[in-house]
């Protein structure tokens, strides 16, 4: 794949967290993206009066009983008549709406994008409920009426992962202590919890072998990023050359069949995410990364379950298949590790608002590439570089960004 | 009169700033921090269409099991589609022994909220006998404990003779 106009570059001005919660009474999600937009455009040091085009990344109209709320969202920040476009891929709806601010910037359409995403998943429905709007993004005439739902889809997805590699119920419950520890440094994460794997391993079971603390969290909350050309922020950004600069210098999207019983038997299967490990290869390749466990200081990963943490790993070629549970009991993966993973504290610790989440690991990879992030989860700078995997779906669609520092 | 003029009323009350670390300064947002919450029921029944997948549930009232091959390049597909997505060619109707191997389950404690089923339910993937790819339903009648499933067992297409709310659950699989 050729990448178009080498000279035009994308960088990452600004961006905002509306806290993440797990019911935010205070308001609706109008209010949490327009709080999310207010932090970003302070962030970059811009004005909304200049920027030329927004996107919205929101996924599920039933969590929030609005069709097209990007016109609310839009509307509501001032950014009429100016253009926007919203995406959606489910949970991997964030990871598409950078990737989209990418292509739009770079073809020219504009020279700056405000990108800004949420869910309002709360508790305005009880979670049964919850859980059969999120299971209507699977296939409602063949996996929804047999009693699907994510959990029980995940948890086939890890039983199957368990029998061919010998990975442990111990071994993903790691992943839950790590990211809910990472989650105490972040002030507007939903769940910190300095717990061990035994409380994980003791927590209520829902859908063996998952367990409630190896779940992420339904939560209300929204994030926001500005993207634009170096000529554009020059011009209007007063963040610009006051702080770290950080250029967005890969992209790459990958899917699957929408029932993972339709996937290419037996490889991926139901084991790995194929997507995830296409679209990777497209961002590293656009990025120069040859080796990821080296080329990137930390890395945000989409944890919908603390197992799918271990399969992305191994996706993403930070190790090989079925080393990822031996790897993340040695803390390979922990703050001080190789490759810190989810320093936010993902989305078992920081919270999964959807639409918010991918845009949320975005602010959280240009915290840490500027090394404002809290004390206790800022990484070492070395590549100054800082990956984000964002996926909707049992890997349906996946977006995989990243970002680098510039000094 | 006043509030109990709502009928959908639940309650007003005052919220906290979700955010006070943000706000040394004091709460931005202080004049807006009264919040009022209603009942809000929406109540839909559609009239579903299964279009071309309709004869997979019309057979499965037979207690047969059929899927789609593909003329065009012989692929099996577990999930009958009309159209192979490999090569884009037209399918056709195929019957299946209903025999098969168990890829993957899940152990379920927790119920959507629009199923019918006890706790705990099995949610099984299964490689039918003659088809390429997977299918997914219901393990039932898996003996006195979930701990004897196993990954690699033998599982076959069972048919119930009881009413069902959707025709997909005219059949489950159990242990063979």
């Amino acid at each position: 794949m050729e990448i178009l106009n080498k000279e035009r570059r994308v960088f990452v001005l600004g961006g905002g967290i509306s806290k993440f919660a797990a019911e935010r009474v205070d308001g609706n999600m109008r209010d949490w993206m327009n709080e999310a937009v207010l932090e970003a455009l302070e962030d970059s040091g811009t004005q909304i009066a200049d920027i030329e085009h927004s996107t919205t990344s929101y996924f599920s109209d039933h969590f929030d009983k609005q069709l097209k709320a990007g016109a609310i969202f839009h509307d509501n920040i001032g950014m009429c008549p100016k253009p926007n476009v919203r995406v959606e891929g489910g949970g991997g709806t964030g990871g598409l709406a950078i990737r989209n601010a990418y292509a739009y910037i770079k073809s020219g359409l504009c020279d700056s994008m405000i990108v800004f995403g949420g869910e309002n998943m709360g508790r305005q429905v009880p979670s049964d409920v919850a859980q059969q709007f999120i299971a209507l993004a699977s296939d409602t005439d063949w996996e929804v009426q047999v009693a699907g739902f994510y959990i029980a889809y995940y948890a086939m997805m890890m039983t199957a992962h368990m029998d061919k590699y010998g990975t442990k119920e111990e071994q993903f419950a790691t992943v839950s202590v790590k990211n809910h520890r990472n989650a105490m440094y972040n002030p507007k994460a939903h769940y910190p919890m300095d717990i061990t794997v035994e409380d994980v391993m003791k927590s209520k079971m829902l859908s063996y072998p998952y367990k409630l603390l190896d779940n992420c969290l339904l939560s209300d909350g929204a994030a926001c990023i500005v993207f634009s050309t170096a000529e554009w922020a020059e011009k209007n950004a007063k963040s610009w050359g006051s702080k770290p600069t950080v250029e967005l210098t890969g992209t790459g999207c990958g899917t699957d069949f929408m029932r993972m019983a339709d996937r290419p038997f037996p490889d991926p299967g139901i084991i790995h995410f194929r997507g995830k490990q296409s679209g990777a290869q497209q961002a590293y390749e656009m990025a120069g990364v040859k080796n990821p466990r080296e080329d990137f200081d930390c890395f945000e990963v989409h944890d919908a379950y603390s197992g799918v943490e271990l399969v992305t790993y191994e996706d993403l070629g930070f190790c090989k298949p079925g080393e990822s549970g031996k790897l993340a009991e040695k803390g390979v993966f922990d703050l001080g590790g190789d490759l810190p993973t989810n320093t936010s504290g993902g989305l078992i610790g920081f919270g999964h608002p959807v639409g918010a989440t991918g845009v949320g690991q975005g602010v959280e990879v240009l915290r840490q590439l500027r090394q404002e992030a809290h004390p206790k989860r800022q990484v070492e700078l070395n590549a100054k570089r800082g990956g984000m995997d964002s996926h909707g779906g049992t890997g349906t669609f996946c977006a995989i960004n990243i970002f680098e520092r510039r000094d | 009169m006043g509030l109990e003029q709502i009928n959908t009323l639940m309650e007003v009350f005052t919220a906290e700033d979700p955010m006070p670390f943000e706000h040394p300064e004091g709460d931005p947002w202080k004049d807006f921090r009264e919040v009022m919450r209603i009942e809000w029921k929406m109540d839909f029944t559609y009239k579903h269409v299964l279009g071309k997948y309709s004869k997979f549930f019309i057979e499965l009232a037979n207690k047969k099991f059929v899927t789609t091959e593909c003329p065009g390049c012989g692929k099996v597909w577990g999930i009958p589609r009309p159209l192979c997505s490999d090569c884009l060619t037209i399918t056709k109707w195929k019957e299946l022994p209903g025999t098969g191997t168990l890829i993957g389950y899940s152990v379920s404690h927790f119920v959507p909220a629009f199923m019918k089923v006890e706790k705990p339910y099995v949610l099984s993937v299964v490689k039918l006998d003659g088809a390429d790819t997977l299918f997914t339903h219901q393990l039932r009648n898996y003996g006195d404990s979930t701990d004897d499933i196993k990954v690699g067992m033998p599982v076959k297409v069972a048919f119930t003779d009881e009413k069902v709310d959707h025709p997909l659950l005219l059949m489950h699989f159990e242990p063979a």
